[in-house]
């Protein structure tokens, strides 16, 4: 762990959505800041998204989402929980109407980025906000 | 700010006689209603018949999307009716699968099962109307089997029916839900379409270029890959499985995605036009005049419904439904101002339902066919995205063509490329998108649109019912019908499957039972997912 120099992220499209664009873009930019990124791709279940995060030893989970797969998100969440990861902070990006947005960040999501955002916000939240005891 | 095509070609302050010197007008344009048909397709354009006016609907429960149906009816949908089916039914899994109950019914229909489309159809009739379910190819010959199995119920002539019901085998190359590899795709694709142009249904099969624009490909890729797709599908239909051409050429119909470069989008239906026709007329050397003519419909723009301010959508759905009726089309379907945020609230099915009505009938542009036909500007533009589309469109060609471009990641790359540059076109601020990157406003101070969703319960409640429903059956029939579709997806993929699925379906099975005995068949898992076990005994 102590080898690792950059903030690792894994980013990952959950449940059935096949909108892969936004991830990928997200991706891009992360690795353009020189993030460490595992884009897990489409068709995600909570366990296997929690698996690979325990695999790879990453600082974040981002979901993209693409309406209405909260309930997916949710379950995500509490599988860290259970397994005790809460050093993992999840963001999500993508079309998520504010309610929704505001219960699940109610229920641990660290942030959401709306549709659109800057590549500035996203890179600039995960670098404050990341805090490994080797960076 | 930048003054360049969305494919990056230079716009100049105007235009004049020079910018399309050699532009002949028989050769190139002709009237509306001649060859090369660039000009539309109708002399009298949209008198005699405006375009369908349409919303998609498909949201929970297959009754509730029965009464959104009805609604939009009294709302003002002319001419067709257009259903989007869910996640799990593009997969498809079924509703009861364990991951299928946390999804079913969000963001469309449940299609599973013939019980399913009986209760969609409920007091709707199958004719008088077009018929368009929308989801994923890997359904595609199973919502054929629906309308065959529910015609023949209701004592109708197949071929009264009119609409399409089934679908490309690109689309998850372009985001779109569906769990099956290409290949299997591609076979199902090319049973469906045979078994309609055999039979001479009247039912159309969408290769559309919407997925991949509204995934951020650029319009003079879309014009390509478009042509691409359309080249290699027809081929097919005609050399390996023996059809005549100007029989497949009543097959497809293309649904564009029309955002709000206004004259960029009229040019590129009027080229598209263009080169299906000379496409037909030179590759294919079709007989008919009528297999010259692509049909086409309009879809405008999700991607450029905006998450901030949306009501501000209202004004670019405006201007993209007039875009689209002045480029010319069979059909339209607008994105709502909600389209960000969720499915098509009442609210925002009517505004966009209105505004198509406000369109067709305020601004007398179905007065006139082709209006903008002569103009330097938009003739110059027609020209300039078509040879942009032949150059890449040459690309995918030297690469063996759409499916092995696709195998070799060439259009992926292309799309990828080109999503990356418009974020980056929007974040630099190099194009404007108000209340994006322009006259912002705090998201406090943003007004809160209506929002229509469905919840977690609800989903569990759609399962809940399936796995009672699948009690229900007649289970020794499900059973033989299953076996006899196992035997014949083995044999080899020239064997076309519709009638057995034909079978299956009318035995009720499920369309994931479905999918999945012919996976098997073909040695993949039975649930693509592999959590759940193929519940038949087959031999």
């Amino acid at each position: 762990m102590g080898k690792r120099k950059g903030i690792k992220v894994l980013v990952s499209v959950i449940g059935l959505d096949g909108h892969n664009t936004g991830a990928e873009i997200v991706s891009r930019m992360l690795m353009d800041a020189g993030m460490e990124v595992v884009y897990l791709g489409i068709y995600q279940t909570p366990e296997m998204i929690v698996q690979a995060a325990i695999q790879e030893d990453v600082d974040v989970i981002g979901i993209s989402s693409h309406a209405s797969n909260y309930a997916q998100i949710v379950d995500l969440l509490e599988l860290l929980k259970k397994h005790q990861l809460n050093d993992i902070q999840v963001i999500c990006g993508g079309t998520i109407p504010n309610q929704h947005a505001r219960e699940l960040k109610e229920k641990g999501v660290s942030e959401i980025f709306l549709p659109q955002s800057t590549s500035t916000s996203i890179v600039n939240y995960i670098e404050s906000t990341v805090k490994r005891p080797n960076l | 700010m930048k003054r360049e095509t969305d494919y990056g070609h230079p716009i100049k302050t105007f235009y004049h006689p020079k910018d399309i010197e050699g532009l002949d007008y028989d050769r190139d344009l002709g009237d509306p209603g001649s060859y090369p048909y660039t000009r539309g397709y109708y002399p009298d354009g949209y008198r005699k018949r405006v375009w369908t006016q349409r919303m998609t609907a498909g949201l929970g429960s297959s009754k509730q999307t029965n009464e959104v149906l009805k609604q939009y009816r009294e709302m003002g949908q002319r001419g067709g009716m257009l259903v989007i089916c869910d996640r799990t039914n593009a997969m498809p899994i079924d509703p009861d699968h364990p991951i299928g109950r946390r999804e079913v019914g969000v963001l469309g229909w449940p299609g599973a099962s013939l019980f399913e489309f009986e209760q969609l159809m409920d007091d709707i009739p199958l004719t008088g109307q077009s018929i368009t379910l929308l989801g994923s190819c890997a359904m595609s010959s199973i919502r054929l089997a629906y309308i065959v199995a529910l015609a023949e119920k209701r004592g109708i002539d197949l071929k009264e029916v009119h609409g399409s019901v089934t679908e490309y085998p690109f689309c998850t190359t372009f985001g779109q839900t569906d769990a099956q590899p290409l290949d299997l795709d591609l076979k199902l694709w090319l049973d469906s379409s045979e078994y309609i142009v055999r039979n001479k249904i009247h039912m159309r099969s969408g290769i559309l270029s919407q997925h991949f624009q509204e995934s951020g490909g650029n319009n003079a890729q879309a014009l390509a890959v478009e042509m691409a797709m359309l080249k290699e599908l027809c081929g097919l239909l005609v050399h390996e499985r023996g059809l005549d051409f100007d029989d497949v050429a009543l097959l497809p119909y293309e649904l564009v995605s029309v955002g709000s470069r206004f004259f960029e989008e009229i040019a590129k239906i009027r080229a598209l036009r263009r080169m299906w026709a000379k496409m037909a007329r030179e590759t294919f050397k079709a007989k008919r005049e009528k297999s010259c003519q692509l049909l086409i419909s309009v879809h405008t723009s999700g991607r450029t419904m905006t998450y901030q301010q949306p009501l501000n959508n209202i004004a670019r759905c405006a201007i993209q439904t007039l875009a689209g009726a002045i480029g010319g089309c069979t059909a339209i379907d607008n994105a709502c101002l909600d389209n960000a945020h969720a499915e098509p609230s009442p609210l925002a099915a009517r505004m966009s339902l209105n505004t198509q009505h406000i369109v067709a009938d305020e601004t007398g542009v179905t007065d006139v066919a082709d209006p903008l036909a002569g103009s330097y500007f938009v003739e110059y533009l027609t020209n300039t995205v078509e040879e942009e589309a032949y150059r890449i469109w040459d690309k995918i060609e030297e690469a063996g063509g759409m499916i092995a471009a696709v195998e070799k990641g060439l259009v992926q790359k292309m799309l990828k490329e080109s999503a990356q540059e418009k974020h980056r076109e929007v974040e630099s601020g190099e194009r404007l998108v108000v209340g994006v990157n322009d006259l912002v406003i705090p998201p406090e101070e943003d007004f809160q649109i209506p929002i229509q969703e469905l919840k977690t319960s609800d989903s569990e409640a759609i399962a809940r019912r399936m796995e009672e429903w699948k009690k229900t059956r007649d289970m020794p029939l499900v059973n033989q019908k299953m076996t006899q579709l196992f035997v014949d997806a083995k044999k080899e993929d020239r064997y076309n499957l519709m009638p057995s699925i034909i079978e299956a379906v009318k035995a009720y099975a499920t369309a994931a039972e479905i999918i999945g005995v012919i996976r098997k068949a073909r040695g993949l898992s039975y649930d693509p997912l592999q959590a759940i076990d193929c519940p038949f005994d087959l031999k």
